[in-house]
């Protein structure tokens, strides 16, 4: 027996075959369109990207903030303490009858806490001196603003005097056209 | 993909926008058109203070010294002072056309012409003022005469109220503006 109809449907049908085919025939795969009903809930996705990236450049932007200002307090804030030593108390001294001259100068006891400050870290000189150039340069810079500043005053005062001296006529006139 | 393009453009376009109302908001006006003009003057004033200068010369002005302190609280905030001043021995030594590049900086860039001052006697006075919110974020003035051209240009916070109380010191003339503290001071009283 030929098996050519079971592989490729040609030569002689097997009936067998052909009631089986009737038979699963009714499920085979019939082409036709997709069609989706229009009471399916449908869920859309949401793009959180943008959102992301705002949250971390502002992430970003606090640490590097923080960062900054930890660094910056740090340099700048000299930690100042105050040591307090006590100190023992002085032995009595004894009244010797030997003239003062003989004792070697001794100092005098003091029963009062000796108070030590003592700086950790020296705080950063706020403004330097300025070198011979850099202070030249400055009193140059300076007779120049002395010099721009005068000009301008100078003009301001014209414009100022100007302004001032209008004729009273001329603004009853512009009071008008403006009424 | 197309989200990440797009978050990309908008955040291009937000920095490069950035940097244009940066651009605008420099209140320095360039000077350096009306160099040429200076082989014909007879007396030239040039002054260039930017600011680190400014800074600089801050530090020499006396504290202890009333008026100098004045002068360094005026100072102090301002981020450059730049004068070009030209007298002339003859009349007609420059015309509009050399003026027009300053005009023409000064007619964009937020620049107010608070005065315009036109005199036979004085010849033409115009103050600029540029604003930042309710600040004055820079000033110019542009004084041409027959014989004199000046344009003064302040680069940063210029306090007016500081600039009058500068008058009569230190060879600064009288504005005889009041300021408006005093005017508020007179007003109560």
């Amino acid at each position: 027996m030929k098996d050519d109809y079971l592989w490729d449907k040609t030569g002689e049908p097997d009936p067998q075959i052909q009631q089986l085919e009737e038979i699963l025939g009714t499920l085979r795969y019939q082409p036709k369109p997709l069609e989706i009903p229009e009471d399916l809930p449908v869920s859309r996705r949401k793009n959180y990207f943008p959102w992301l990236a705002i949250a971390a450049a502002l992430l970003i932007a606090i640490l590097a903030g923080g960062i900054w200002l930890s660094t910056r307090s740090r340099n700048e804030a000299p930690e100042r303490q105050a040591e307090v030593t006590p100190q023992a108390p002085a032995p009595v001294e004894e009244k010797s009858p030997l003239p003062a001259e003989s004792k070697t100068p001794e100092r005098k006891p003091d029963s009062r806490k000796e108070v030590i400050a003592v700086n950790r870290h020296r705080p950063k000189v706020a403004t330097p001196v300025l070198s011979k150039h850099e202070r030249e340069e400055a009193l140059m810079a300076k007779e120049q603003v002395m010099v721009a500043l005068r000009l301008t005053t100078e003009k301001l005062s014209l414009v100022h005097k100007k302004t001032q001296n209008t004729n009273p006529a001329n603004q009853i006139r512009n009071q008008h056209r403006v009424g | 993909m197309k989200t990440t393009f797009k978050t990309s453009l908008i955040s291009l376009l937000l920095i490069i926008t950035t940097a244009f109302v940066a651009k605008a908001q420099d209140t320095r006006i360039q000077l350096g058109s009306l160099d040429h003009l200076a082989a014909k003057a007879s007396e030239t004033v040039d002054v260039n203070v930017d600011e680190r200068l400014m800074k600089l010369a801050a530090r020499v002005f006396s504290d202890k010294d009333e008026d100098q302190r004045q002068i360094k609280k005026l100072i102090e905030g301002l981020k450059g002072i730049y004068v070009k001043s030209f007298e002339f021995e003859t009349e007609g030594q420059f015309g509009a056309a050399d003026l027009e590049p300053i005009r023409a900086q000064l007619r964009g860039a937020g620049w107010t012409r608070m005065v315009n001052v036109v005199s036979k006697k004085e010849g033409n006075l115009e103050v600029y003022l540029q604003f930042a919110g309710e600040m004055i974020n820079g000033l110019a003035v542009l004084h041409t005469d027959d014989k004199e051209l000046t344009v003064v240009n302040i680069v940063g916070p210029v306090d007016l109220d500081k600039l009058a109380q500068l008058e009569g010191q230190m060879g600064i003339p009288d504005l005889g503006i009041e300021s408006t503290k005093s005017k508020k001071k007179t007003n109560e009283q």
